[in-house]
């Protein structure tokens, strides 16, 4: 299969990548870039772990062909602290007990972020809702529905940007 | 408890951070130089004699490094005890499930992998194949291995009083018949294995695991390779639920593969791999019959169940038992009989879960509100009739050292509001409660205790080595918390080296219900070890005697004279300089009969304690639909002791998801024979943060043991063992009918309403 270039913003940061057209976004994140926070749980859209944010959305980036972003800004969970100081969603989750084996934490928190960035004061179903395209086995979602009302009561207090 | 400075406290874990930032690595994230990518091939049959493999094909396809087959396995088999040794790693006469494993690629990368399978030729001779574990057991069924007569894998019968006398003594008896398919263990993370090795002969394996050293000795075994040159390293791991704890042969597959092309092998299943080819929830179908006195006490138990184990052992004897032992773990039970069928079908292989045993637990929790009806008696008071107490013996023999039973039914009615509503809400509505008892840890032999070192280092931080496994559910930060407290130190001053089962000793992993109590000991055993140390040192330095001195906030200081101390660091150099470094140790071993076997000697201490709890469910059943909303959750669990009760809540409120709404609502497989046909995250359904009630009340029971560390027995299946049993009889207080095949999905419920209706 020919392979394209194809330019892409990670992070803030510019790459220029050669893929093979039938590349998904998480395989070029994980494989090419080693960004392995964004986890593939089911390939096919189903789970949530593989969630990034596009333009500042959340997408699945397993069902995301990477030659379909060109030009796009990707935000992975490795980016979300700044300076080594968690975002409020992230500190939530961690004060709060919202993460156990973690690996839907990314995506969890990624979803979340984008949620708080629309809608500032999510209702406790608007939080559900939110996050009910990502599966979770260990925590029941309480702690993390929980963990999502806090984080909005921060970003409100300033304690974040 | 106020007497703890750490432990007790709602403390954030020592991973969280890690987990939020994408820091924490999983097996599929790992990479090492010169790395192969493995796929397995896998049986289209469920049911089929191998008559020739040729691989020659894949081999010369460019960039295959090795191609491996059943040849290459030699035949070895692995079962988890010496008479269940059953389940080839690579198949080499025959395949007994669809997705077994046949052979195996390496290749430079996963796409050239897939197409070397492709090449791979198979010639089978199909043989007939068997898919219900009734049918398999009758005369003329197929037989799916030599050795088991009718297909039988396992046999557990147990007898004990005079079940006869009990029945014809009993003032009403009821029979019912329960059942339940198969479900699956979704973990988050898909199972992988990453397999390196060196010129040495030492061999490196990262997967995720619940039990680092059961695996390096099973792979030791397997791989006829001395246990030191087996490191099973340690890596964060996406959930266990009891699925991580046996051997599979994915970790096989990829260290032969490795060996063979002398490079680094990952393998990663997909999702449908990792639902079809390690293990899946068994189903069952159980009779259960129940006579009791006129107080509604039992006098009489009799139950046969019959589990489908699919094609190998596995848990086997284990699964067999559990529910029994289970249910005798609960209550009183003078007089019982107990088969317990294990059978061999065409079927993935079957294995141990947090709520294993729903249709023999949920049955008997439900017949038991039956029998309750029946009598006139609530049955909240049925189930305080009956509950086993501190002091009791169990049905075969496991003594009761404490038990909070009792006060987790009456806490769980009082702030449910169970008097107030139960048979008293409107229609549509109703409220039900579940009950269990839990073995903490069981005989394992050696493999049954843990041990723990701890060393200082001259800047007086502490590095503590332990082989628990933590799989998500925060046994790791449970490790340093234990250490920090009896330390009087802060648990960021304490590094956990963990799981990695060449650095640490043995230990029983994350299986079992143990990780608080035995690695818990052994860890607080460990440190008070480095304690005693501490203070000897410190007694020659203030020139006082040991009893004198207490340790904390970072010194040794006289307990009557908290100005007479020495500096954590000063005591730490000085005990160098006189060849005394501080090291701690400790080990735990529970206080069980190792005499005690599942099969040929059920009878004897089960386990060094017990847990027990009572969850109450309330539902809405939309009677047009069929569907059951749970709308609120009360559980109460005796843990002993809550170390960090931030992590028993999530404990409470996982299993309110698994076995509340899923195990109970939702999940179940569905099959054309041996073909799986819902091997994935959307056609079985999991429960999602939408489905999850609004309200989860956690009332944590502290009945202080007197083995466990710091009173602490078990927290992590709190509601997983009970929360079925509430569900259904919550269903019948809403609109009158009770279920009996789970889970209780709006196509069953429409049904018993129907049928109710004629």
């Amino acid at each position: 299969m020919e392979k394209r270039i194809i330019q892409l913003t990670v992070n803030g940061e510019e790459c220029d990548l050669v893929v093979a057209p039938n590349r998904t976004l998480l395989e070029v994140l994980r494989d090419d870039l080693s960004l392995t926070g964004a986890k593939e749980g089911c390939g096919e859209g189903t789970c949530g772990a593989c969630t990034v944010l596009l333009d500042g959305q959340p997408v699945r980036s397993c069902l995301t062909l990477a030659v379909e972003v060109q030009g796009k800004a990707i935000t992975t969970i490795e980016e979300l602290a700044e300076g080594g100081e968690l975002h409020p969603v992230q500190q939530a989750f961690v004060e709060h007990g919202a993460i156990q084996c973690g690996f839907c934490s990314p995506g969890m928190i990624l979803v979340t972020k984008s949620l708080l960035d629309e809608n500032p004061h999510p209702t406790e179903q608007e939080a559900r809702e939110v996050i009910s395209g990502n599966f979770c086995r260990c925590t029941g979602y309480a702690k993390i529905v929980t963990a999502i009302l806090k984080a909005a009561e921060m970003v409100e207090g300033g304690h974040h940007e | 408890m106020s007497e703890h400075s750490v432990a007790g406290k709602r403390v954030v874990r020592i991973d969280s951070v890690a987990k939020a930032t994408g820091d924490a690595r999983y097996t599929a994230d790992l990479t090492l130089p010169r790395m192969l990518h493995g796929k397995i091939l896998r049986s289209t049959h469920a049911h089929a004699r191998i008559l020739h493999v040729d691989t020659s094909k894949a081999e010369q396809l460019p960039g295959v490094r090795a191609v491996i087959t059943g040849q290459d396995a030699a035949g070895v088999k692995w079962g988890v005890f010496r008479y269940t040794r059953d389940q080839a790693m690579l198949a080499l006469d025959k395949v007994r499930y669809i997705g077994e494993d046949v052979a195996a690629v390496a290749a430079v990368d996963e796409d050239t992998a897939l197409e070397a399978l492709g090449l791979i030729e198979v010639e089978y001779e199909v043989l007939p194949a068997v898919f219900d574990p009734i049918g398999a057991m009758k005369e003329g069924a197929p037989r799916i291995h030599d050795h088991a007569e009718n297909n039988v894998n396992i046999f557990v019968p147990i007898e004990v009083g005079d079940v006869e006398q009990g029945f014809r003594e009993a003032h009403y008896i009821r029979e019912d018949r329960f059942s339940a398919n198969e479900h699956g263990y979704y973990q988050a993370e898909p199972y992988a294995v990453l397999v390196n090795g060196d010129t040495a002969g030492n061999l490196e394996i990262w997967l995720p695991t619940a039990s680092p050293h059961t695996k390096a000795k099973a792979l030791a075994n397997l791989l006829k390779m001395p246990l030191h040159k087996v490191k099973v390293r340690k890596v964060y791991s996406g959930g266990a639920f009891g699925g991580r704890s046996d051997i599979f042969p994915g970790e096989f597959i990829a260290a032969l593969l490795c060996l063979k092309a002398r490079r680094p092998v990952k393998i990663v299943y997909t999702r449908e791999e990792s639902l079809t080819c390690i293990r899946q929830v068994h189903s069952m179908v159980v009779d259960l019959k129940t006579g009791v006195k006129e107080d509604g006490t039992f006098i009489a138990t009799e139950i046969t169940s019959i589990m489908d184990g699919g094609a190998y052992s596995s848990t086997g004897p284990i699964a067999a038992s559990v529910p029994f032992l289970v249910w005798e773990e609960t209550y009183r039970l003078p007089n019982v009989r107990f088969h317990g069928y294990r059978v061999y079908t065409n079927k993935p292989v079957r294995g141990m879960y947090p709520s294993h045993g729903r249709a023999f637990l949920g049955g008997l929790g439900i017949q038991l509100d039956m029998i309750a009806e029946e009598l006139g008696i609530d049955p909240v008071e049925i189930r305080l009739r009956n509950a086993l107490r501190t002091g009791d013996t169990q049905a075969t023999g496991s003594q009761v050292f404490s038990c909070g039973l009792s006060e987790a039914i009456r806490q769980a009615a009082e702030k449910s509001g169970w008097k107030e509503k139960r048979g008293k809400l409107p229609y549509g509505k109703g409220i039900g409660m579940g009950c269990n008892g839990m073995m903490v840890g069981f005989p394992m032999g050696i493999r049954g205790g843990s041990s723990a070192y701890l060393k200082f280092n001259e800047d007086a931080g502490a590095t503590l080595i332990s082989g628990v496994a933590d799989n998500g559910q925060g046994n790791d930060s449970m490790m340093v918390q234990i250490a920090a407290e009896v330390l009087g130190m802060r648990m960021d001053e304490i590094n956990l080296v963990s799981a990695d089962s060449e650095i640490t000793t043995l230990d029983q992993g994350a299986y079992s219900q143990a990780a608080a109590f035995v690695s818990g000991n052994a860890v607080r055993a460990a440190a008070m070890d480095a304690r005693e140390q501490l203070l000897i040192v410190a007694s020659e330095m203030l020139e006082t005697d040991v009893a004198t001195l207490e340790l904390g906030d970072h010194r040794v200081y006289e307990v009557d004279a908290p100005d007479r101390n020495v500096p954590l660091h000063k005591v730490i150099r000085y005990a160098l300089l006189r060849d005394k470094p501080i090291m701690g140790r400790g080990s735990y071993m529970p206080q069980v009969d190792q005499k005690r076997e599942w099969v040929s000697n059920p009878r004897g201490q089960q386990a060094g304690t017990f847990s027990f709890g009572a969850f109450v469910v309330e539902v809405e059943v939309d009677v047009e639909t069929g569907q059951v909303r749970l709308t609120r959750v009360t559980g109460a669990h005796d843990c002993g002791f809550a170390i960090n009760p931030m992590a028993v809540e999530g404990q409470f409120d996982g299993n309110v998801g698994r076995a509340g709404v899923g195990a109970s609502l939702l999940e179940e497989h569905v099959w054309d024979g041996g073909q799986m046909l819902n091997a994935n995250m959307l056609e079985h359904k999991l429960p999602l943060a939408v489905d999850m009630p609004p309200v989860i009340q956690r009332i944590i029971v502290e009945s202080m043991d007197p083995e466990g560390p710091f009173g602490a027995k078990e927290a992590g299946l709190a509601g997983a063992m009970n929360l079925f049993q509430a569900v259904g009889n919550a269903i019948y207080d809403a609109v009158g009918v009770w279920l009996h095949e789970l889970p209780f999905t709006p196509e069953r419920v429409l049904e018993a309403l129907e049928r109710e209706g004629e």
